[in-house]
């Protein structure tokens, strides 16, 4: 009996610095911020997953992640100053990010660390991975990923979607089409890339109009969108200062079809914006919503349950995204400790490189299918477009009971796959 | 009670006046100090020196503001404008003319120092709430250029650079890149140490005092307000370039009229009209976000958390942190903290007979 217990316990002994020793990983979230609004949920989304992959899947070959959060704030300085602290105390192998402002203040920092940075900045720059595409301001992100179409891809699939949708409503002559937002990274990134495809379309490309990334009074914005006889607007800036747009411009009366960005139009946003967001048409990244079934729903539900324990919460289209790319790290960091591998920044690199048409284990229905190669960081060209229906008074209720009730809906309209252009690499 | 200098220690010259170390205690302390934070990273990880070289640029931009606002009895609500000009002066001469950076850091803060006698010009003829309007006016016309310039910043999109070259030796880690901070912290502090005791420092002082006596001594009014924004806007220039080549990006979007606003309060919390407290107030506000930190993550999961249903909210309540101390700072330590440092050290040398 002795015997066996001392033999337990060397084995016990033996095995739990190896098997249980954790590993640590990086979650930058703005929970406070500028972006705040969409940030939170997405944060809560990666976060969730992360919780559940220790507590259902046993970690990462049974070793568990050690996520350590930081909010900071849509702060460049400060998410650099955490970054130190990551890779001098933590010995972070990957991080999961945010925005435009961290990502691109660190890419040089990954590169050079060799730590694979997961962002919601879907900025097409970060994704020539080489450094190949030859564009001004773009240089190799080889450690840089993100789940999801890229923001100037997402445009080109709803330019694609408007051309088709101006034939099949019988309208004659060119089309118009105008980019609005900011004068901002975020805003301006996919807008070269939007004009350039809107004229190869056969749109009549207007000049943009521009509006700052906080609400505010836009009835000028929308005097000029209907002076210019626009049809077809992109609303580039985030949610707060979309909602303002759209509510001026339906105030003004002016008929424009408005096409959101993936930041740009949630359910939130929709119950904020009332009738006025009726009929905006926004990608979505993945392939079913809150409320939707999918042989994959029923984990998403579950991981929901870490922060929500009574079931209940209604879960916007960015927690489910932040599932998808928590997920895509994950499995990029098992089949890096495939085979007792050591998991470090390379070989999770590597990882992402393991699978073609790649959608994470039990996941099926809910993240879209994505493939990376060294050279190519597109990990999907695949954009679902969903369209906003809200047809009563938004102003009661919370946002489940809106859905639920039906008073809100988001419905597919189309879901475009787009070709792997080699000129659109890196734009 | 300024300088606490022994009984019987009489000024027998000029140079024994003007020195900035009064004791010799006091020169020992400093270069202890020094020696202990070139021990730094040694001791030291990563992170804890980054918040060290945060502290440094912020520190030299503060100084010059302190110069400005606490010296010369100006004001500026401009100063971040002129901290992103330094980076981004840096970044374009690195870039475009291939300037190795260690000579890039001092040439923006000329190029810096130059603009900023130009928008200092109004400062000429304007006091108080009307050169307030008129270097915020600068701010924006500042930050629009950066988002225009696209020749020059990069645009929004921002500028890359890179980290300096020493000899072949490039100090891109925290523990090469403190020195060189520590070197211009050193240099920036020791020329306004200097400066304040000089012809020049004492003009902007009696400015600040009283403009019309000041005038009736022979005082240039218009030259030594002007001449106070170019020290000002040369410090933050130097600042603005130590910290672009440690972050290697530089953005349009971090030299808000908010980050001014910073640095005016590092200016107030540190101490108006201090040397010592410019780098003190610099400390306080890059530890106070950190420290704050560490506390909502101690709440958070904690039962206090759960009982008050916190949640999400915690972030939002180290913002409110930050918020509060500046506030409690302005009613209970308004000299800053040159003042209780001095007050410390008061206690210290006087034990037990303080009182």
């Amino acid at each position: 009996m002795k015997m066996q217990i001392l033999a337990g316990a060397a084995t016990l002994a033996f095995a739990l610095p190896l098997a249980a020793q954790p590993i640590p990983v990086g979650h930058l979230m703005d929970n406070s911020g500028a972006t705040s609004d969409v940030g939170q949920p997405y944060g809560q989304g990666v976060a969730d997953a992360l919780a559940w992959v220790n507590s259902r899947r046993n970690g990462i070959n049974g070793r568990p992640l050690n996520v350590s959060g930081f909010d900071y704030g849509y702060a460049a300085p400060r998410a650099v100053s955490q970054y130190q602290a990551w890779t001098g105390r933590t010995r972070v192998v990957a991080i999961q990010g945010w925005g435009t402002a961290d990502t691109e203040a660190l890419v040089r920092f990954v590169t050079r660390d060799r730590i694979p940075y997961v962002s919601a900045s879907y900025s097409a720059a970060l994704t020539d991975a080489a450094g190949q595409s030859g564009r001004q301001g773009v240089e190799a992100a080889p450690y840089n990923f993100f789940y999801g179409p890229s923001y100037s891809d997402s445009l080109r699939a709803m330019l694609q979607w408007a051309a088709q949708d101006w034939k099949d409503r019988g309208q004659q002559g060119r089309p118009k089409y105008v980019h609005m937002g900011a004068n901002h990274p975020y805003p301006n990134s996919p807008k070269a890339a939007g004009e350039a495809l809107a004229a190869e379309l056969g749109f009549d490309v207007l000049p943009a109009i521009q509006f700052a990334l906080t609400p505010g009074d836009y009835t000028a914005q929308c005097l000029g969108l209907r002076n210019g006889g626009a049809n077809f607007a992109y609303l580039g800036n985030t949610a707060g200062s979309n909602i303002s747009v759209l509510r001026a411009c339906q105030t003004a009366g002016v008929q424009v079809q408005f096409l959101g960005n993936v930041w740009g139009m949630d359910e939130n946003a929709m119950k904020a914006a009332g009738a006025a967001a009726n009929g905006v048409v926004f990608p979505v990244r993945t392939a079913a919503v809150w409320g939707g079934e999918a042989p994959g729903m029923a984990q998403v539900r579950e991981i929901s349950r870490v922060s929500d324990s009574a079931g209940n919460a209604y879960r916007p289209v960015h927690y489910i995204s932040g599932i998808c790319s928590a997920m895509l790290m994950v499995e990029a960091m098992e089949t890096a400790a495939e085979g007792g591998g050591q998991v470090t920044g390379e070989r999770i690199r590597d990882g992402f490189y393991a699978r073609q048409n790649w959608v994470p284990r039990g996941f099926e229905g809910v993240c879209n299918p994505s493939t990376f190669t060294r050279e190519d960081h597109r990990g999907t060209l695949r954009v679902a477009l969903y369209r906003a229906n809200v047809s009563g008074d938004t102003t009661q209720g919370s946002v489940a009971e809106l859905m639920q009730a039906g008073t809100m809906k988001i419905e597919n309209i189309a879901t475009i796959d787009l070709e792997r252009r080699r000129d659109w690499l890196g734009w | 009670m300024t300088a606490l200098t022994p009984c019987g220690d009489w000024r027998a010259s000029y140079a024994a006046d003007t020195t900035i170390f009064p004791t010799r205690n006091s020169r020992i302390a400093l270069l202890l100090g020094i020696a202990i934070l070139c021990c730094a990273p040694l001791v030291f990880g990563r992170y804890e020196l980054s918040l060290l070289i945060n502290i440094g640029f912020l520190g030299i931009a503060a100084l010059g503001l302190n110069i400005l606002v606490g010296f010369t009895g100006q004001i500026s609500i401009g100063h971040a404008a002129f901290f992103g000009l330094g980076a981004f002066v840096s970044a374009y001469l690195h870039e475009r003319y291939h300037v190795p950076v260690l000579l890039c850091i001092p040439i923006a803060g000329v190029v810096t120092a130059l603009i900023g006698l130009v928008f200092g010009a109004p400062a000429a003829r304007l006091k108080g709430l009307y050169l307030a309007i008129a270097t915020l006016a600068a701010q924006f016309i500042l930050e629009d250029f950066f988002a225009r310039a696209q020749w020059f910043t990069g645009g929004v999109s921002g500028r890359m650079t890179e980290s300096p070259v020493l000899f072949g030796f490039a100090l891109d880690r925290d523990e090469t890149y403190f020195y060189l901070t520590l070197v211009w912290v050193i240099i920036m502090f020791v020329g306004a140490a200097n400066l304040m005791r000089s012809r020049d420092g004492r003009a902007l002082v009696a400015v600040r005092d009283h403009y019309l006596s000041a005038e009736m001594m022979g005082i240039n009014l218009a030259y030594y307000r002007t001449l106070s924004f170019g020290i000002a806007s040369l410090y933050a220039g130097i600042g603005g370039a130590l910290y672009a080549h440690y972050l290697l990006f530089v953005s349009v979007e971090a030299f808000n009229i908010l980050f001014s606003i910073q640095f005016l309060g590092m200016v107030i919390i540190g101490g108006l009209g201090s040397v010592m407290g410019s780098l003190m107030g610099a400390a306080f506000m890059v530890m106070l976000p950190e420290v704050t930190q560490w506390g909502a993550d101690l709440l958070a999961g904690s039962s206090i958390d759960r009982a008050l249903k916190l949640g999400a909210s915690i972030s939002f309540l180290r913002e409110m942190v930050v918020g509060a101390a500046i506030i409690l700072f302005l009613i209970f330590e308004p000299d800053g903290l040159a003042r209780r440092w001095r007050l410390i050290k008061a206690y210290w040398k006087l034990y037990p007979y303080s009182h």
